[in-house]
C-alpha cells in the first residue's frame, strides 16, 4: 500500500498556510521573533521562530475558542488548513477519519499555567480547566470534537522521533482499513519554560542564522508550529501532492541506507551542535537539502520537511536550502529549481540516542 | 477484514495490589486493599484523599518513577516469557508504552524556582528528557524495533497493546513489549481533586453512593510474539489478543458522551477483528473508575451490547492508574482467563437504579475462554481489547 | 459593588467570556446549557473561582448545583455563606 498526501496545513515562523510556506521556500527567509524569558538571571528575549494562530478565527467561532490553549489552537489551525487545502472542509462530520498527532513537548504553556494556579493560590485553587487542557492529547481531542471525527484518535510523544513514529501508526490504520483518511499532524509549542530550558541547555546560538549543514557549530533557533497532512490510501483518491512509499524507524542507521543512490535526502539537521556530525556521517555522496531554518528547531520539525517534500514533488522541482551555501557535509547540496521528475525524496530524522526515522516519498 | 490473533507469551506488573502479577492476583482474590493518603508527596489541600501507591518501589535517581515502573514490569514480562538477552539480541523487538506523566515536561520544583526568580537548574527536566518510557525500555535491552510512547490519557495502555498487536501482525517486529506506566505525583493528584472526581473515601465503582475515583500508580507490560518466533522456540502462548477497537466520542474534553456511541463503536470494532461472538464473552473488565458519569455511561452500554455478561472493575484494588490502567487491566484480564475466575468488584455494596447493571460482588468462577477489557479517556477516547486463551492454538 | 456585579466581572475574566459585558448577563438566566452556555467543566472551575475570590469552599457538585442556577442564586448563596462565616 502507498499513501497519498491530499492536503497540507502548516503554521510556523514562515507564516500560515502552504502559500506562505512556498513564499518562504522561494525567498529563503522566515520571520524571526523571540520568546521572552523573565528569569535567566536577567530578562532576555531568546531569538525564536514563532507561530501565530489568528487565522483560526476563520474556522472556529471565537466564543468556541474561549478555553482552548495555544497548543491546541496550533493543532486546530493546522488541521483546518489541511482540510481546506484538500478541498474537503465542507464535508461535515467525519466518521471514517482517524486523527494522529505527534508532539515532542505537548501543551507545556497550559501545563505551567496549571502549576502556577496552585503554586500561587494553594492546592485547593488549582484550575480544573487548565488541568484538563494540559493532557498531551488535548489537541487531538479538540480536533475530533470540532470536526466530528469519531474514528480512532492517538497522540504520540517520542521527542525527536515523534513524527516518523506517529506516521507509522497512521500508515497502519490505513493499511488495516480501520479508517479511510487520517489527519496526521505534528505540533510543538514554545512556551516560556521550554524557551528557558532551551537557553539553559544550549546557550545562545554562535551564528545569527541557522547553518544546519555546518558541523561543530551551535546555530539552532527554537521554533514552534504545526504541520498537518491529510492522508488517504492511494487507490481511493485522485490528485493531491505525492505518495508516501515507506516509513521506517529504528536505531543504528548505517551509511548507504538510501534505496536509490540519486534520491534527494531532506535532513532534519537543525543546527544543534551535538547532532550535526551524526547527520553528516550518514550523507556521504548523497544529494541533500535542509529546510529547518524556515521553521526552527523542534521535535515536530520533520512534519514540516514532509510538507516541503510534498510541495517539491507536486511541482516537480527542488527548492534551495536556506543556509545551504555554507556546508561542510560530504554531500551535494541540491540547488533550487532542479528537476525532480521520476525522483524519490526522503526525509531523515535522527534522535540523540541513535534512533532514526526515514520517510520515502515519490511523485503521484 | 479479520485479523490474526496475536500471542501473549509473558506478562508483568507492579501496582498497589502487588509488586508482581502473582502477588497482585492473590491480593485481589483475598479481597484486600489499603488505599491511604499519599506518602510520596505532600498537599496543603484540607482534605487528604486516599490513593494507591506502589509503596515498596523506589526508582533510581536518574530515571522518572513512571519509566522505572514500566521497566520493572518489562523485566518481569520478559522473564515470564523465558526470553533472555542473547536470544533477544537476534530479534527485532518493538516497545509500545502508554503513559500520561511519562511525557509531561513539567516539574513543580523547576516551575517554583523559575517563578521565584532563582534561575532553576536543569536536572529535573533533563531526567524527564532521558526518561521517555518506551525509549527507556528499548535502551535498557538494546532493542531496535519500532518504539512508541502513546499519550491518549486514560486509554493509553489499552491503545499501546492494540497497536503493538498490529506491529506483530504486519511484521514490523518479531516481539513487542506493550503496556503502560504511570507514577502518582502531586500534579496529577491536585488536578483530579480540582475536577471534583476524587472520592474522599475508598472508591466504590458502580455503587449508588460512588463519589469518584482514587488515583493509583502502576507499570504493566505484555510480551507479544510472532508465530514464527513462537514456533522456533516452541513456546506456548498464555493467551491471544483477539481484537482491538477504538473510537473517539468527539463530544467533550472531560465528559463521556452520554449515549456511549464511541464506546459502542470501539466494542463493535474489537469484536469484528476475529468475528468474536458477543455471547462467548465470559466477563468484562470494565473501566469502572467510580465517577458518577463514567459508571453510568459504561453500564448502560454494556447492558445494551453485552447483556448479562458478568463485569467488574479492578480499580477498587489498584486505584485508577491512568496511562497504565489499560495495560494492568489487560494483564489481569488474561490472568483471570487462565484462572477461570474473577475477583469481587471491591467497594460495591448498593445497586444504583440509574445504572445498566451491577458488578460481581464475590469471587466468581466462569466457563469460557474469551474476555473483554475496556478503557475510556479524557478527550473522548474509547478503547477495547478482547483476549482469548484458545484463540490461535 | 454588590456581589452580583463582582461575580459577573469575575466570570467574564476567569471563564474567558470576553465577548460579553457585565450588563449582557441576565441576573436570572441559567448559567448552564441555554443562557450563558457553560458546561460541566465550567461548573468545576466555578467551584475554584468561588474559593479563590470569596474564600468559600463548595465541597461537591451536589452543593454546587443549587447555587449555580443563575447569577442571582449564586450571589445570594455567596452572601449567605459570608454572613454565616
Amino acid at each position: 500500500m502507498k499513501i497519498a498526501i491530499q492536503g497540507i496545513g502548516v503554521v510556523g515562523g514562515f507564516g500560515t498556510g502552504v502559500a506562505d510556506m512556498r513564499q518562504a521556500l522561494l525567498s529563503g527567509v522566515s520571520n524571526r521573533s523571540s520568546v521572552h524569558l523573565s528569569n535567566c538571571g536577567e530578562p532576555l528575549d531568546l531569538s525564536a521562530l514563532r507561530a501565530e494562530t489568528s487565522r483560526l478565527n476563520d474556522f472556529v467561532p471565537i466564543k468556541a475558542q474561549r478555553r482552548i490553549d495555544n497548543f491546541s489552537k496550533l493543532g486546530l489551525l493546522g488541521a483546518y488548513l489541511a482540510l481546506e487545502d484538500a478541498g474537503v472542509l465542507a464535508e461535515g462530520p467525519q466518521e471514517r477519519l482517524g486523527v494522529v498527532i505527534a508532539s515532542g513537548y505537548g501543551a507545556t504553556g497550559i501545563t505551567y499555567a496549571f502549576l502556577d494556579s496552585f503554586i500561587n493560590d494553594g492546592d485547593i485553587c488549582a484550575s480544573p480547566t487548565y488541568f484538563a487542557n494540559s493532557v498531551h492529547n488535548s489537541a487531538a481531542a479538540y480536533i475530533s470534537i470540532m470536526l466530528g471525527a469519531t474514528g480512532p484518535s492517538s497522540t504520540v510523544s517520542q521527542f525527536h522521533l515523534s513524527v516518523p513514529s506517529a506516521l507509522q501508526t497512521a500508515w497502519l490504520w490505513l493499511a488495516e482499513g480501520r479508517v479511510d483518511r487520517v489527519l496526521f499532524g505534528a505540533v510543538d509549542e514554545l512556551s516560556e519554560l521550554i524557551g528557558y530550558a532551551w537557553y539553559r541547555q544550549r546557550g545562545r546560538a554562535d551564528h545569527s542564522d541557522m547553518i544546519p549543514l555546518v558541523t561543530g557549530r551551535e546555530s539552532a533557533i527554537p521554533g514552534e508550529g504545526a504541520a498537518f497532512l491529510l492522508l488517504s490510501r492511494q487507490e481511493e483518491v485522485q490528485g493531491g501532492y505525492c505518495l508516501i512509499d515507506h516509513v521506517t524507524t529504528g536505531r543504528f542507521l548505517k551509511p548507504g541506507f538510501l534505496r536509490t543512490p540519486d534520491e534527494l535526502l531532506i535532513l532534519g539537521a537543525d543546527g544543534r551542535r551535538d547532532m550535526g556530525a551524526n547527520y553528516a556521517a550518514l550523507t556521504e555522496k548523497s544529494n541533500i537539502a535542509c529546510f529547518t531554518p524556515l521553521y526552527g528547531s523542534m521535535p515536530a520539525g520533520p512534519a514540516f520537511d514532509l510538507a516541503v517534500a510534498s510541495l517539491m514533488l507536486k511541482e516537480g522541482k527542488t527548492f534551495a536550502s536556506p543556509g545551504g551555501s555554507e556546508c561542510d557535509f560530504p554531500a551535494q547540496v541540491v540547488p533550487g529549481g532542479s528537476s525532480l521528475e521520476g525522483s524519490r525524496v526522503s526525509s531523515l530524522t535522527l534522535s540523540d540516542d541513535d534512533g532514526y526515522g526515514l520517510v520515502n516519498l515519490t511523485q503521484l | 477484514m479479520t485479523s490474526r490473533p496475536v500471542a501473549i507469551t509473558g506478562m508483568g506488573c507492579i501496582c498497589a495490589a502487588g509488586n508482581n502479577l502473582d502477588d497482585s492476583m492473590a491480593s485481589m482474590f483475598r479481597g484486600t486493599r489499603d488505599p491511604a493518603p499519599p506518602l510520596n508527596f505532600f498537599s496543603n489541600h484540607p482534605i487528604r484523599y486516599p490513593v494507591f501507591e506502589a509503596r515498596d518501589f523506589v526508582e533510581p535517581p536518574d530515571l522518572l518513577r513512571t519509566s522505572a515502573l514500566g521497566l520493572h514490569a518489562a523485566k518481569e514480562a520478559l522473564a515470564d516469557a523465558g526470553l533472555d538477552q542473547d536470544f533477544l539480541n537476534t530479534l527485532r523487538v518493538g516497545v509500545c508504552v502508554g503513559t500520561t506523566v511519562g511525557c509531561a515536561i513539567s516539574n513543580e520544583t523547576f516551575c517554583r524556582e523559575y517563578r521565584s526568580l532563582s534561575a532553576p537548574g536543569m536536572a529535573p527536566l533533563e531526567r524527564i528528557l532521558r526518561s521517555n518510557p518506551a525509549a527507556v525500555i528499548a535502551r535498557e535491552f538494546g532493542f531496535s524495533g519500532p518504539c512508541q510512547t502513546i499519550v491518549n490519557a486514560c486509554s493509553s495502555g489499552t491503545d499501546a497493546v492494540g497497536l503493538a498487536a498490529s506491529w506483530i501482525r504486519t511484521g514490523a517486529c518479531d516481539i513487542a513489549l506493550a503496556g503502560g506506566a504511570d507514577e502518582l505525583g502531586r500534579i496529577t493528584y491536585i488536578g483530579f481533586i480540582a475536577l471534583l472526581i476524587a472520592d474522599e473515601s475508598h472508591c466504590k465503582p458502580f455503587d449508588a453512593n460512588r463519589k469518584g475515583l482514587n488515583l493509583g500508580e502502576a507499570g504493566a507490560m505484555l510480551v507479544l510474539e510472532s508465530e514464527q518466533v513462537r514456533k522456533l522456540r516452541k513456546k506456548k502462548a498464555r493467551s491471544f489478543v483477539l481484537g482491538y477497537g477504538s473510537a473517539c466520542d468527539a463530544y467533550h474534553l472531560t465528559a463521556p458522551r452520554p449515549d456511549g456511541a464511541g464506546l459502542k463503536s470501539a466494542i463493535a470494532e474489537a469484536l469484528a477483528c476475529n468475528n468474536t461472538d458477543p455471547a462467548s464473552i465470559a466477563f468484562v473488565n470494565a473501566h469502572g473508575t467510580g465517577t458518577p458519569e463514567n459508571d453510568r455511561v459504561e453500564t448502560r452500554v454494556l447492558a445494551e451490547v453485552l447483556p448479562g455478561v458478568p463485569f467488574l472493575s479492578t480499580k477498587g484494588y489498584t486505584g485508577h492508574t491512568l496511562g497504565a490502567a489499560g495495560a494492568i487491566e489487560a494483564v489481569f484480564t488474561v490472568a483471570c482467563l487462565e484462572r477461570g475466575a474473577i475477583p469481587a468488584n471491591i467497594g460495591f455494596a448498593t445497586p444504583d437504579p440509574e445504572l445498566g447493571g451491577t458488578p460481581v460482588t464475590e469471587n466468581t468462577s466462569f466457563r469460557g475462554t474469551v474476555a473483554l477489557s475496556e478503557s475510556l479517556a479524557f478527550g473522548g477516547n474509547n478503547s477495547v481489547l478482547i483476549f482469548g486463551t484458545a484463540g490461535g492454538e | 459593588m454588590n456581589t452580583k456585579e463582582k461575580l459577573k466581572k469575575i466570570l467574564i475574566t476567569d471563564l474567558n467570556l470576553e465577548e460579553l459585558a457585565p450588563e449582557d448577563i441576565d441576573d436570572s438566566a441559567p448559567l448552564f446549557g441555554e443562557g450563558l452556555g457553560l458546561d460541566s467543566l465550567d461548573a468545576v472551575e466555578l467551584v475554584v473561582i468561588i474559593q479563590k475570590h470569596f474564600g468559600i469552599e463548595i465541597k461537591d457538585m451536589e452543593e454546587g448545583r443549587s447555587a449555580f442556577q443563575s447569577i442571582e442564586a449564586l450571589a445570594a448563596y455567596i452572601d449567605r455563606r459570608l454572613a454565616a462565616a
